[in-house]
């Protein structure tokens, strides 16, 4: 079985003190660390634990500058086979139709039996770049996938809804699932692991041999970002004490005070 | 004259020479097995005539089976005694036979008698190791079917043997016999008559065990006879670091030290008795570990694998038996309580550490939260936080030297991860900045830039994040021109002094350390000595001291701290049923600090209770991990009436009155 699992470098943000740039159109990435899309992160566990049940190869694919190439290096440590690295600087800030554009190209027609994806990106979050692969590939696909089953003939993927209720969808192979986190758990990469694929060869293309130049990054993008801005934080909390009826009465004093009730 | 007489009323000498040449065969391939084990990649660190004494004192006197338990010490001395005398005692009357005669008349006579009394000796012993399994019942000892059956085979050796000396005097008694008493006592048990007759049965009878016993020899527990002065003497050698230049091909499971400790263990059951995992109803037990592991390793590397119906039933065998549960290692604080008690210093904190070092190159069964730690230890140089250049935020304010910005200063306090970043122990590096400060002692630290020195890394087995860690804390350190280090931890210290140091012996690298580590106990003890640091006040309080397992046990220190708490007036130092090198784990090293496990156990809790029994008001340690574990027991307990938790500097400063405010205690 032919797997391609897609993986993105994203920054670390959940615990770091954010901030923006002085043109407001950026965070201050010096204090960061990338790493990678903690969706993706579940999806090529899931490639390399559906290739070692059911043997195959796992190819690794991933979109973004010079660095990005961890991403692939820490895949191939966690058991894919081989990596696609789309290496061009011009390509960030593109918007996920250009992506997938880029996507196609680089695969030149090559075929696989199944690819996966996270289902969004931890920093963009758009959750598009699975769905338009598929449409642009014409495969059939399942987004959200908390289980993935191979049978005969296809694919069983469970996927997770609103209100904790989950649905199961079969799928014909060739086919696209994107992954939700909590699908499985992740293996750890030691350092040794990512030190013995060093030497392991990636394929890579840049924008002029897609023959995109001039037309990825943002200017290119349907997207352009205006301003990004960190939550107000307010002056601080008032706690209110007393009997029930008491906190209920006062809370619905200050909310008229407030302009929210009429 | 007075002399032996060769298989007298032997006729078939033959059959015995051919029984002989069997179970010497059997020996032979048993050892050859076993050996085979330890020999891929064999290293020492050369011949020392002390290790030597070292290891003859521990295994002819037995000093560590004495220690704790003398009942026991005098068990294995008596059987050990009267083994070695028979032992000898067979060997001389082979030489005698084969070689030169000297055993007749007068020295026939003693000797004879000596041997007696080692017969009687031996028996003693066994007789003497049933009672404590089978009718005192000594807790640590099991009772499985093969634990009487070494025993009871080695006193059928020497009753056998002993009949067979009553039979032939019975039956040819010269006067001089008398010498060998228990034989002439015993020789009235058989009427003249049949006496050639029972003698023949009973000799056949008595060489047919002892043969049996050699050729059982390498696959019993006796082996530890052979094995553990072996492990004694290496275990005085450090265990060296994994070369992480190997091939992947190159790397073997295990090591002949991991195979020495395995073979050496007696299963004596100390280890499980002293191990806190174990005493808290965790699934780890190190001596099931051990048991494990060398039946795993007796399968997978046998010798007999060469051949392939052999190798067939090995795997078979090592797929249908259960082995090592992986997942039990990490249940290890690294405490190496175990190994404080072992009397044949087996190391199952070296295997742990061997096998963890698997599951995290594997990856799959590392637990969630250890997974994250480590990516965090490897992103942000610390095992807390998602978030870089906050390690000298607990310093806000004190403007201490930054050595890493250029900053002069002699001494490098080397905070360390935990200590700079967790509130609570953040307590501890304010204390020894104070107290530092009051006694006049110039220091900087690494401010924001202090890396994680990897202590974390070597205890899980995470090699490689280790090798990086501790590359790029030697790097600044070397380039600063670092000559003294004090830490916060002993877990620092110990790796800074002694990890770092196997790190350069492996990469060869010759010379004394650059820098001298030492843990702020040491440090602080210092002061007192010279002078510099006193208490006119004091402090009232009756206080018990929480022996860290990183200080007391891997760095040998106790007496430090306790110098410390000795100095201060009105402190009125009380130990607990562990302490020193005994002391009993918090439960936060070897990594459990930052990981949970299914069905871990209280062992904080099981540490205040000891505490509590002692009448104390105060535990005082001197360690960030014990400080945050016990602490949070003490909450989660209800304890908070009880008794207080603090850090030695933490009670030092109080003691100074540098924090103001009443005896808190």
């Amino acid at each position: 079985m032919e797997i391609l699992v897609l993986a993105k470098q994203v920054p670390e943000t959940a615990e770091a003190d954010l901030e923006i740039t002085r043109d407001g159109a950026d965070l201050e990435r010096d204090d960061l660390v990338y790493t990678i899309n903690e969706w993706d992160n579940y999806a090529v566990e899931e490639a390399v634990r559906l290739k070692e049940a059911h043997g195959g190869a796992v190819t690794v694919l991933t979109l973004g500058d010079e660095e990005s190439e961890d991403v692939l290096r820490r895949g191939l440590a966690m058991g894919c086979d081989q990596a696609i690295h789309l290496n061009d600087e011009t390509f960030l800030g593109s918007d996920p139709a250009t992506v997938v554009q880029a996507m196609v190209k680089a695969l030149g027609g090559r075929r696989f039996d199944l690819i996966l994806c996270g289902v969004q990106s931890a920093d963009q979050g758009q959750g598009q770049t699975g769905v338009l692969l598929a449409q642009a590939l014409d495969l059939p696909y399942a987004s959200l996938a908390v289980g993935l089953k191979l049978v005969e003939g296809g694919l069983v993927v469970t996927r997770e809804l609103e209100a904790n209720t989950l649905e199961e969808v079969a799928l014909p192979l060739p086919a696209l699932v994107t992954v939700q986190s909590g699908i499985n758990q992740p293996r750890y990469v030691s350092i040794m692991g990512i030190r013995k694929v060093r030497g392991m060869a990636i394929e890579a293309h840049d924008a002029d041999g897609l023959d995109l130049a001039g037309q990825v990054g943002p200017a290119a993008s349907c997207l352009a970002a205006r301003r990004l801005a960190l939550p107000e934080t307010g002056a601080g909390a008032e706690i209110l004490s007393g009997g029930l009826d008491a906190v209920c009465a006062r809370a619905a004093g200050i909310i008229r005070e407030k302009g929210g009730l009429k | 004259m007075p002399a032996r007489v060769p298989f007298w009323n032997i006729e078939a000498a033959w059959l015995f020479y051919l029984l002989t040449a069997l179970a010497l065969a059997v020996f032979g391939l048993g050892l050859a097995i076993n050996l085979a084990r330890w020999r891929p990649g064999f290293t020492w660190g050369g011949f020392s005539a002390a290790r030597l004494k070292a290891t003859l004192a521990d295994a002819l006197l037995g000093r560590r089976i004495w220690r704790g338990d003398a009942s026991a010490g005098l068990m294995h001395a008596l059987i050990l005694l009267g083994f070695l005398g028979l032992f000898l005692a067979t060997c001389l009357v082979a030489i005698d036979h084969y070689l030169v005669s000297f055993l007749h008349g007068r020295l026939y006579l003693v000797t004879s008698a000596l041997w007696e009394i080692c017969g009687l000796v031996l028996m003693a012993g066994l007789v003497w190791a049933l009672i404590r399994r089978y009718l005192q019942r000594v807790p640590r000892l099991e009772r499985r079917p093969a634990d009487a059956l070494l025993p009871a085979w080695l006193l059928a050796i020497a009753l056998s043997g002993f009949l067979v000396e009553a039979a032939r005097i019975a039956a040819s008694g010269a006067a001089w016999e008398r010498w060998s008493f228990l034989g002439w006592g015993l020789s009235g048990l058989f009427a003249p008559a049949s006496a050639v007759a029972a003698h023949a049965v009973l000799w056949w009878t008595h060489a047919a065990l002892s043969l049996g016993l050699i050729a059982w020899l390498p696959f019993s527990r006796l082996f530890h006879a052979l094995a553990a002065p072996v492990n004694l003497y290496f275990q005085q050698e450090p265990h060296p670091l994994a070369d992480l230049s190997l091939a992947p091909d190159q790397v073997r499971e295990f090591s002949h030290r991991h195979f020495l400790t395995l073979d050496a263990c007696t299963r004596c059951g100390r280890c499980v008795e002293a191990c806190p995992s174990a005493r808290a109803g965790e699934p780890l037990a190190p001596r099931g570990f051990v048991r494990d592991a060398r039946l795993y390793t007796r399968l997978k590397y046998n010798l007999l694998t060469k051949i392939p119906w052999f190798r067939r039933r090995l795997r078979q065998e090592l797929t249908s038996r259960p082995t090592i549960d992986p997942e039990q290692a990490w249940y290890c604080t690294t405490c190496a309580a175990c190994v404080e008690v072992c009397p044949v210093q087996a190391s199952p904190i070296e295997l742990i550490r061997q096998v963890r070092s698997a599951l995290v190159e594997q990856g799959s069964t590392v637990p969630p939260l250890l997974a994250q730690s480590l990516e965090r230890l490897a992103k942000y140089q610390n095992p807390w936080l998602a978030k870089k250049g906050q390690k000298a935020a607990w310093a806000k304010g004190l403007d201490l030297p930054d050595l890493a910005k250029g900053d002069p200063a002699e001494l490098l306090y080397f905070v360390g991860c935990t200590t700079s970043l967790d509130t609570r122990a953040q307590g501890l590096a304010r204390g020894l900045t104070a107290v530092l400060a009051h006694c006049g002692v110039a220091f900087g630290t690494l401010g924001k830039a202090e890396p994680c020195c990897g202590d974390i890394a070597r205890r899980v087995g995470e090699n490689g994040l280790f090798e990086e860690q501790r590359e790029d804390l030697s790097g600044l350190l070397a380039d600063i021109g670092v000559r003294e280090v004090v830490t916060s931890s002993p877990h620092c210290h110990r790796t800074l002094s002694h990890d770092y140091a196997l790190a350069r012996t492996r990469d060869g690298v010759t010379g004394p350390m650059p820098f001298r580590a030492r843990h702020y106990s040491q440090v602080l003890a210092e002061l007192v000595e010279q002078g510099r640091l006193t208490f006119p006040t004091g402090l009232a309080v009756r206080a018990t001291f929480h022996d860290p397992c990183y200080l007391a046990r891997h760095s040998r220190e106790v007496r430090a701290p306790r110098r410390v708490l000795a100095a201060i007036p009105g402190l009125e130092l009380v130990e607990m049923a562990d302490h020193g090198r005994n002391g009993l784990c918090c439960g936060g090293g070897g990594g459990r600090m930052w990981h949970e496990l299914p069905g871990q156990g209280h062992l904080a809790r099981a540490r205040l209770e000891q505490a509590m029994a002692t009448g104390a008001a105060l535990v005082v340690t001197a360690c960030p991990l014990c400080l945050i574990m016990l602490e949070d027991a003490r909450k989660a307990g209800g304890f908070e009436d009880r008794l207080a938790v603090r850090d030695l500097n933490e009670v030092v400063c109080l003691a100074l009155g540098l924090e103001g405010g009443a005896n808190p205690f």
